[in-house]
């Protein structure tokens, strides 16, 4: 057992910082800063184009895409700086969505979509919850009929992050609705942002900007529906474990928590006191952060590990996603307190500490607990995956 | 980065599997605790015959030669038993130790009879009020050419059958670490009892005589060999602790599996499975800490970090664990008829020894704003750095 990371690997992870730094132009910084900061402006899909000409998005893909099939760890090493970065990755299109339509997708559209995933110019915004299929996903009510040899899509979704600037939603839409149970009647669909009939309206929420989405008539060639008809609620839990992993990195969290343990250090703590850091209960905080943190370093880690030499259990999976969001907003909430009151003024403030990022950080947060599969699933999958416990029927 | 086990350390696992899951019963352990003291000599002996004693200790003392990561193996599986069997201050503390910072002629004479299981050899960690082994009250007095021990230790785990016990003392305002037989004169043991039953007791020394031969480390190679000591004693309870807690789980998810009322399995009400979900969860968290802490302690690597987080963690989650698995047990769980019992309070003694985990937070607390504070220093010499 030698849990460190090789010297290529850490070789890897300096060659990334790098080229990200280099990447986040000043330019870049001030759009991401602005009404843009989810991505999709001209400097991030400039950016994003960068990324793919330098052979990044294709890095992680097998070999006869030209990928370099890179590894679980090197991809997460990958993520983890990019999102450090604070460059707005489109992880679900390059990681997430990407390869499956590059396994079931026709010909066609791996031409037409595949290829400008991996050269950065394309980007998929994911629709699945619907106002009334939350959680209980399965009982979505968006419908995909035969009309022809077209397919007629009406309905609506929700929380369609990435709609208003995407230039395809990856739709899970009901194709048979006497399918005997309700997760058996699901297709998967690619939908042009450009199709006549479809439109968004903004949410914007505590932390970022979403979408609400709305299908009307929508016409779709058969081309658009990706992978076996009616079997597509396997592909969306599939998508939805990687999900799951990409949601709990644990390097923005280590950013901050060295951010304002740097500030602590240089900041005095006034009566005589020393610096910040000098407070006995500031060090307890820095310690519980660290020793939290650590911990996800490793479950992360751990993970991606395991997905290269065995498979993941889905266990393993919903537990990292119930510990890190929680710990996240633990985190969130002891390195707001170090800082105290000036911890609520905002990003662009006048007196904002570490530029207010600690501020955007806790009420982006609270979306991580119950977003990506609510925990309260998640900890119904431990028990049953993990501890074999029976469920209530 | 790799988180595997090599075909060795396999075998050693699965060999102190099988020995300690067939012979450490529930009924053993009864009969075991009935007796005069919580020691299972033939457990110990077979341990011995097995070659697992001297997992750690090297092949030229008649040990398998196998690293600190190998031995941990042995220890879990220790804690996932609950066994009578002292294995971690007789082979961390004492035989590590010893193997480490020990002069040739102390390892000739001590560590065959460790690894054969002929005998036993101890640590003295604490004293009354201190629970830091580099900080001891402790004192040696210079005395012709010799020194005179005196003071008092705490807590020494099976003293009155060791061989040697290890401890701390002070000879002026130097650390020294040595090694002493406590059936020597001016040495007094008393017996204690504590939570877990584990004979240990407080050692009295009045001018117990040591010479030369006693002493394994002074001044600044006796604070390397303590904090080593300390270390690898801090993540092998960490360990046990993992196994300890990894049997509760196991033993909750099965009886609330069972359990019926209100006409279902108890384990079916969400309010009884996310509490297990959360064990669960702590119990593979520690996993991942112990195994950081092991595999660089084992690799000679700086593990001071690592370790106050395994310790740290090892703390909080034996509490918790311990009390979900009692709490979701219900009253069977305090019944001394059913196994769990034994665990909780193993939790609840790895939990305090050497100290809580509030007091590794203020030390990774007290390493960190050092960092932070150099790293400012630094800083201002360089200004390009950053």
């Amino acid at each position: 057992m030698n849990i460190a990371l090789t010297h290529e690997q850490l070789a890897l992870r300096e060659e990334i910082r790098d080229y990200m730094m280099r990447l986040m132009t000043p330019a870049l910084v001030d759009e991401l800063h602005g009404e843009q900061r989810e991505g999709g402006g001209p400097e991030h899909r400039s950016a994003l184009r960068q990324m793919g000409s330098d052979g990044w998005i294709v890095r992680s893909w097998p070999t006869e895409y030209g990928g370099k099939d890179a590894g679980p760890v090197e991809q997460y090493i990958f993520c983890d700086e990019v999102i450090r970065a604070g460059f707005p990755y489109p992880f679900l299109t390059t990681d997430g969505v990407g390869p499956v339509l590059a396994d079931v997708a026709s010909e066609k559209i791996r031409a037409s979509v595949v290829d400008p995933i991996l050269r950065g110019e394309c980007i998929v915004a994911i629709g699945y919850s619907e106002p009334a299929a939350g959680t209980d996903l399965a009982s979505l009510t968006t419908r995909a009929e035969r009309k022809g040899d077209k397919w007629l899509i009406n309905g609506q979704k929700i929380w369609t992050s990435y709609a208003n600037v995407a230039d395809y939603v990856w739709l899970a839409a009901r194709t048979d609705p006497h399918a005997a149970k309700k997760h058996h009647g699901i297709s998967m669909f690619l939908v042009p942002t450009s199709a006549p009939g479809f439109s968004f309206t903004p949410i914007n929420t505590l932390g970022v900007r979403t979408n609400a989405t709305y299908y009307e008539n929508i016409e779709l060639d058969d081309q658009w529906q990706v992978g076996p008809l009616n079997q597509g609620w396997r592909m969306i839990t599939e998508q939805l474990n990687r999900e799951r992993l990409s949601l709990v990195n644990h390097g923005p969290c280590e950013l901050l928590y060295e951010r304002v343990a740097q500030w602590a250090a240089e900041m005095d703590a006034g009566n005589g006191n020393g610096k910040v850091i000098d407070l006995p209960w500031v060090r307890t905080n820095l310690a519980t952060v660290r020793s939290g943190l650590e911990v996800l370093r490793l479950v992360c880690f751990k993970q991606a590990w395991s997905m290269s030499h065995a498979s993941l259990g889905m266990d393993q999976a919903s537990a990292a996603k119930i510990y890190g969001s929680e710990f996240f907003v633990e985190a969130w909430r002891l390195l707001l307190e170090i800082v105290g009151q000036a911890g609520a003024l905002c990003s662009g403030s006048e007196g904002a500490v570490l530029q207010g990022a600690l501020e955007h950080r806790y009420r982006s947060g609270s979306v991580l607990t119950f977003g990506g599969g609510t925990n309260e699933v998640q900890r119904d999958i431990v028990a049953a995956a993990g501890l074999l416990m029976p469920r209530y029927r | 980065m790799d988180f595997s086990l090599s075909e060795e350390q396999q075998d050693v696992q699965k060999l102190a599997a099988q020995i300690l899951t067939q012979e450490v019963t529930v009924d053993r352990l009864k009969t075991i605790e009935s007796g005069e003291e919580r020691f299972d000599e033939a457990l110990w002996q077979q341990l011995g015959e097995s070659g697992l004693l001297g997992t750690a200790i090297a092949a030229n003392y008649g040990g398998m030669g196998f690293d600190f990561e190998t031995l941990c193996l042995l220890i879990e599986e220790v804690g996932k038993t609950v066994a009578a069997v002292p294995v971690i201050p007789v082979l961390v503390g004492a035989a590590h130790t010893l193997q480490q910072f020990g002069s040739e002629a102390l390892c000739e004479r001590w560590l065959s009879g460790v690894a054969s299981g002929k005998t036993v050899l101890t640590v003295a960690l604490i004293e009354p009020g201190c629970d830091d082994p580099a900080a001891p009250q402790a004192r040696l007095e210079q005395a012709g050419n010799e020194w005179a021990l005196y003071g008092q230790k705490s807590m020494v785990v099976c003293a009155d059958r060791a061989g040697l016990v290890l401890l701390t003392a002070r000879l002026d305002r130097e650390l020294v670490l040595l090694a002493i037989d406590p059936t020597v004169r001016g040495v007094a043991l008393t017996p204690q009892h504590v939570t877990t039953g584990e004979p240990q007791f407080n050692l009295c020394f009045d001018a117990a005589p040591v010479t030369q031969d006693n002493i394994i480390a002074t001044g600044a190679s006796a604070q390397r060999a303590v904090q080593s000591l300390v270390q690898h004693t801090l993540v092998a309870n960490s360990v046990m602790t993992l196994g300890v807690t990894e049997t509760m789980l196991k033993m909750t998810a099965a009886y609330t599996s069972q359990r019926e009322q209100f006409g279902r399995p108890i384990a079916t009400f969400q309010a009884v499975s996310h509490r297990a979900a959360d064990a669960y969860i702590d119990v593979e968290n520690l996993r991942l800490a112990c195994q950081q802490a092991v595999s660089l302690l084992s690799a000679g690597a700086d593990a001071t970090e690592a370790v106050l987080i395994a310790k740290i963690w090892a703390s909080d989650v034996a509490h918790r664990v311990s009390q979900s698995a009692q709490h979701l047990h219900g009253g069977i769980g305090v019944d001394k008829d059913y196994a769990l019992f034994r665990y909780c309070l193993w939790a609840k003694q790895l939990e305090l020894t050497l100290g809580g985990g509030k007091t590794y937070l203020t030390a990774l607390g007290d390493s960190i704003a050092e960092d932070f504070k150099r790293r400012n220093v630094a800083q201002k010499v360089t200004p390009h750095a950053a």
